[in-house]
């Protein structure tokens, strides 16, 4: 059966039983290697594709998922059962598809055209130069992937969209030793080949776990801090939970009636952008097949917008913003608006404190209900605007939206990973335990 | 699912293009997720996967293409471009016989979850719902999710391996949020097991959701923990997360072959105190992460990993092994066939010792009784780990005095090891996922309480 007779399959089912219908076909292809001990440790080559199935009636959906397409009848029971158990008052919508789509290039086609053996070689390349140096004692793994989806989406409203992307990352990290192990880690994304440089990667993550030789404990206290850009892109996936309506909603989130008050200071600005030229996650429409938006969410410190889907956006009674990710509200692009200073200016404006380079353990020691975090950290210490060594098994600890109103500075060094683009920023204090 | 003339064919093509083993892991998996919120049934997701994992090795190096496109020609196309990537194509023709590994059960289900009706799972949620509701004024949100699925795989190998192994597992999740003051704590408890519907006669649902309840509550109007170093009492059952993320990562094929785990090399040595054994069991009847093969064929058994502080196993998957020039321990796992499998925990825990957990605390003059564990992480390469503590006290002249929130413990695996003092005879096993290369599979963590002489706790300082 092919896609459209599957679809039309369950489009009549469900009009039989006075249900309206949607259903969603990905195809997502990935090839990776990674590359550990001067040779390929894993390769994978592959290819699936999966069916969702939603059915609607008196506000309520019920879902069902496969992956044939020769069984519709038995993807549509699924769902009706699934319907059937549903007793949330929650409306929920599907979308007609009559809104502003935007136009932008997702797709480029050029990465499933690298053979091969030039993937092998990058990795290799990649592999090498993280080795730069006599004190990397190993370099666990080194990654090149290179991804292409293909999602269609339609319903008995008579949305029907179809969008494709594709793009590639790469990471590495490395050992360096002295009388303990440290690490080093560095990413990058790319849409096309040329985006993405072996050497260039290979000699951050290099780099990264040399800068953290000697690497001590600092006593507990608190302190002025950088959290440098690849640190506060883990961090905000705090502020990812806090801005979903739905959380906000459902009293889980520290943001609930904050909506045009100042929460963070006046030089932060949040927006999420459907499209970024940097960014491998643009999108033009949501998983509900609503329009992407480029909106502010923080401005100068005041919170503009939480993120709606469908739902919710009914219940508070404003337009959908097209943030339906899966079955979770997200940002496209959570992008975090660069200030003047360079991260080298942004050292000397710090003067005397800490950067954090790099924080474990946010799925649990991050608190995305009351804000509250504690994080194991690494980076440097800086005293009169210089580094002056490295620090290790320390944790910073704090409350999330204080940690906003005391950003004093932004960097202008953006950092980009899956959907986040983020700068360094300076914060004014933080609790820091270690000795 | 698919017949042995195809799969014969699939191993055939691997090995004719290049490989020097093949293997090929068939999957069904049927699957139910609900999820509850303020009492009523939200989100509904019922569904069926079905794919296949083709993988081939030459030597120590592993090629995995996967695809759930079943026609032949698509399976033997996806199978030669995982020779070719291998290395030279071989022009020997294969025999293989297939040696079926009739396997005894050992995971008995009396109510498989696809012949209950949904309902019946959505009464659970509401019981577990008011009771966590029900259990004090302050608890304001409380999310349920249930989860059950049926899993049937078949793995067959070049060697002659055919196996095939069915996976019932049920689990409920509840969360708890509790409010007060402008404070508000989140509490988690989440059982599970090997089992089909009849896990709920097993447990008490009521008392499992008011042990989410009492966490969120406890903690809403603690104080902050205090930060430094200190001895730290981890708690029974989910405490063993701390040995499970700091150790026992450090001792899967993964970081032990390429040199990347602090314990490499060290087999037969002294790794961790001599009140420290340790084992990873998944024959365990109906055990959460038990199953009857690993997902490569192999029998799983009992590996004793540290024996009275002397490391004398790690866990190793089929490439680890050849890695590692030695044999599988059965420990070779992945979350479902778009992943390639490899050396995963099962159900790990620290073995009891001889003292009452009211003896390790009245022996403690000051210090974190850490009682319900969040999660954690690890950087093997380091030993690096972290881990929230979602319900802790303080402990202060052997009495646990006040409840403390927001504790973070950081260390490196192999010191604290070492530094575990006193083992209690208390030992029993909490559920988890457990994510890596391969995905997110079931694991049980466990151990007795016990002590820690010396943690550094992340907390606030005054």
């Amino acid at each position: 059966m092919t896609f459209n007779e599957f679809k039309e399959k369950i489009f009549s089912l469900a009009k039989k039983d006075g249900f309206e219908a949607q259903v969603e076909f990905s195809e997502e292809s990935e090839f990776s290697i990674r590359y550990a001990n001067d040779d390929i440790d894993q390769y994978t080559d592959a290819s699936k594709f999966s069916v969702i199935v939603k059915v609607l009636k008196d506000g309520k959906i019920g879902n069902s998922f496969t992956e044939t397409l020769e069984n519709p009848e038995e993807t549509y029971n699924e769902a009706v059962s699934s319907w059937k158990i549903v007793d949330s008052d929650e409306e929920n919508f599907f979308y007609d598809g009559k809104g502003k789509y935007l136009n932008m290039e997702t797709y480029y086609g050029e990465f499933e055209k690298v053979p091969v053996k030039e993937k092998i070689n990058f990795v290799k390349e990649l592999y090498q130069s993280a080795k730069c140096n006599e004190k990397i004692v190993m370099v666990p793994y080194a990654l090149f992937q290179n991804f292409a989806i293909n999602k269609k989406l339609s319903n008995t409203l008579g949305l029907d969209l179809e969008f494709k992307s594709d793009g590639a990352y790469s990471f590495a990290m490395a050992i360096s030793q002295d009388t303990s192990n440290h690490s080093g880690v560095w990413l990058k994304v790319g849409k096309k080949p040329k985006d993405l440089d072996p050497k260039e990667i290979g000699k951050k993550v290099c780099d990264e776990a040399l800068s953290l030789l000697g690497a001590q404990t600092v006593n507990s206290g608190k302190y002025r801090v950088i959290l440098r850009n690849t640190a506060f892109d883990d961090m905000l996936g705090l502020l990812r939970s806090m801005i979903s309506a739905e959380n906000v909603q459902k009293n889980m989130s520290p943001l609930k009636g904050k909506l045009n008050e100042k929460v963070g200071s006046d030089v932060l600005n949040i927006l999420d952008v459907p499209y970024h030229p940097l960014s491998i996650s643009n999108r033009p429409f949501d998983d509900e097949g609503v329009p992407t938006k480029e909106k502010s969410i923080i401005e100068n410190g005041i919170l503009k917008t939480y993120l709606h889907n469908l739902k919710t956006a009914k219940k508070d009674n404003v337009e959908p913003t097209g943030n339906a990710i899966r079955s979770e509200i997200s940002p496209i692009n959570l992008f975090v608006k660069p200030g003047e200073l360079s991260f080298k200016e942004l050292v000397e404006k710090l003067e005397n404190g800490l950067i954090i380079i790099g924080v474990d353990g946010m799925h649990s020691g991050a608190n995305p209900i009351s804000g509250n975090f504690s994080l194991g950290a690494r980076g440097y210490k800086v005293e009169n605007g210089q580094i002056v060594g490295a620090v290790e098994q320390i944790t910073i600890s704090g409350n999330f939206l204080e940690l906003l109103k005391n950003i004093e500075d932004v960097g202008n060094d953006l950092f980009v990973t899956f959907g986040t683009l983020t700068p360094s920023v300076l914060v004014k204090e933080l609790d820091v335990a270690g000795k | 699912m698919l017949s042995k003339a195809i799969i014969q064919d699939i191993i055939g093509t691997v090995l004719k293009h290049g490989g020097d083993f093949a293997e090929v892991f068939v999957e069904k998996k049927y699957q139910n997720r609900f999820e509850l919120k303020d009492g009523k049934l939200e989100k509904a997701n019922t569904g069926t996967i079905v794919g296949v994992g083709i993988r081939g090795f030459l030597g120590t190096k592993a090629i995995y293409a996967y695809t759930n496109v079943l026609e032949r020609e698509n399976l033997i196309s996806v199978a030669k471009r995982v020779g070719e990537a291998l290395g030279e194509a071989k022009l020997s023709d294969l025999v293989l016989n297939f040696d079926d590994k009739n396997l005894k059960n050992r995971h008995i289900v009396y109510f498989n979850p696809k012949d209950i009706e949904k309902d019946k799972k959505v009464d659970v949620m509401k019981r577990a719902y008011h009771s966590a509701k029900n259990f004090s004024e302050l608890i304001k949100q409380v999310a349920v999710m249930y989860w059950d699925y049926d899993q049937e795989v078949l793995i067959a190998n070049s060697e002659g391996t055919w196996a095939e192994d069915r996976r019932i597992r049920t689990r409920l999740m509840i969360s708890a949020v509790a409010e007060h003051n402008g404070n508000m704590e989140r509490g988690f408890y989440g059982p599970g097991a090997g089992m089909g519907f009849e896990f709920f006669d097993r447990i008490n649902v009521e008392e499992a959701a008011k042990r989410a309840a009492r966490i969120a509550v406890r903690m809403v109007d603690a104080e902050p923990a205090p930060a430094g170093k200190m001895p730290v009492i981890i708690s029974n059952e989910f405490g063993g997360v701390i040995f499970h993320e700091a150790v026992g990562h450090a001792l899967e094929a993964t970081s032990v072959a390429k040199g990347a785990s602090v314990f490499a090399g060290k087999l037969g040595q002294k790794v961790a105190a001599e009140c420290v054994s340790a084992v990873d069991d998944a024959t365990i009847p109906n055990a959460w992460g038990s199953a009857n093969i690993d997902d490569e064929g192999v029998p799983t058994r009992r590996n004793l990993l540290i024996d009275k502080g002397v490391l004398v196993s790690y866990l190793i998957d089929k490439l680890g092994g050849r890695r590692m020039n030695m044999e599988s321990t059965g420990s070779g796992r992945r979350q479902d066939y778009t992943f390639a499998p490899t050396s995963r925990m099962s159900n790990t825990f620290i073995l009891p010792g001889n003292y009452y957990p009211e003896e390790i605390i009245a022996a403690t003059e000051y210090g974190l009784y850490a009682k319900t564990m969040g999660g954690g992480s690890v950087i093997p390469g380091t030993g690096e780990f972290n881990f929230a503590v979602m319900e802790a006290y303080l402990i202060e002249n052997g009495k646990i005095t006040k409840p403390v929130k927001g504790a973070t413990l950081i260390g490196k695996g192999y010191e604290i090891i070492q530094k575990i003092d006193m083992v209690g005879n208390d030992l029993d096993r909490g559920q988890g996922m457990c994510g890596s290369l391969s995905g997110s599979i079931p694991a049980d963590v466990g151990q007795p309480t016990l002590r820690v002489s010396e943690i550094t706790v992340g907390g606030r300082n005054k």
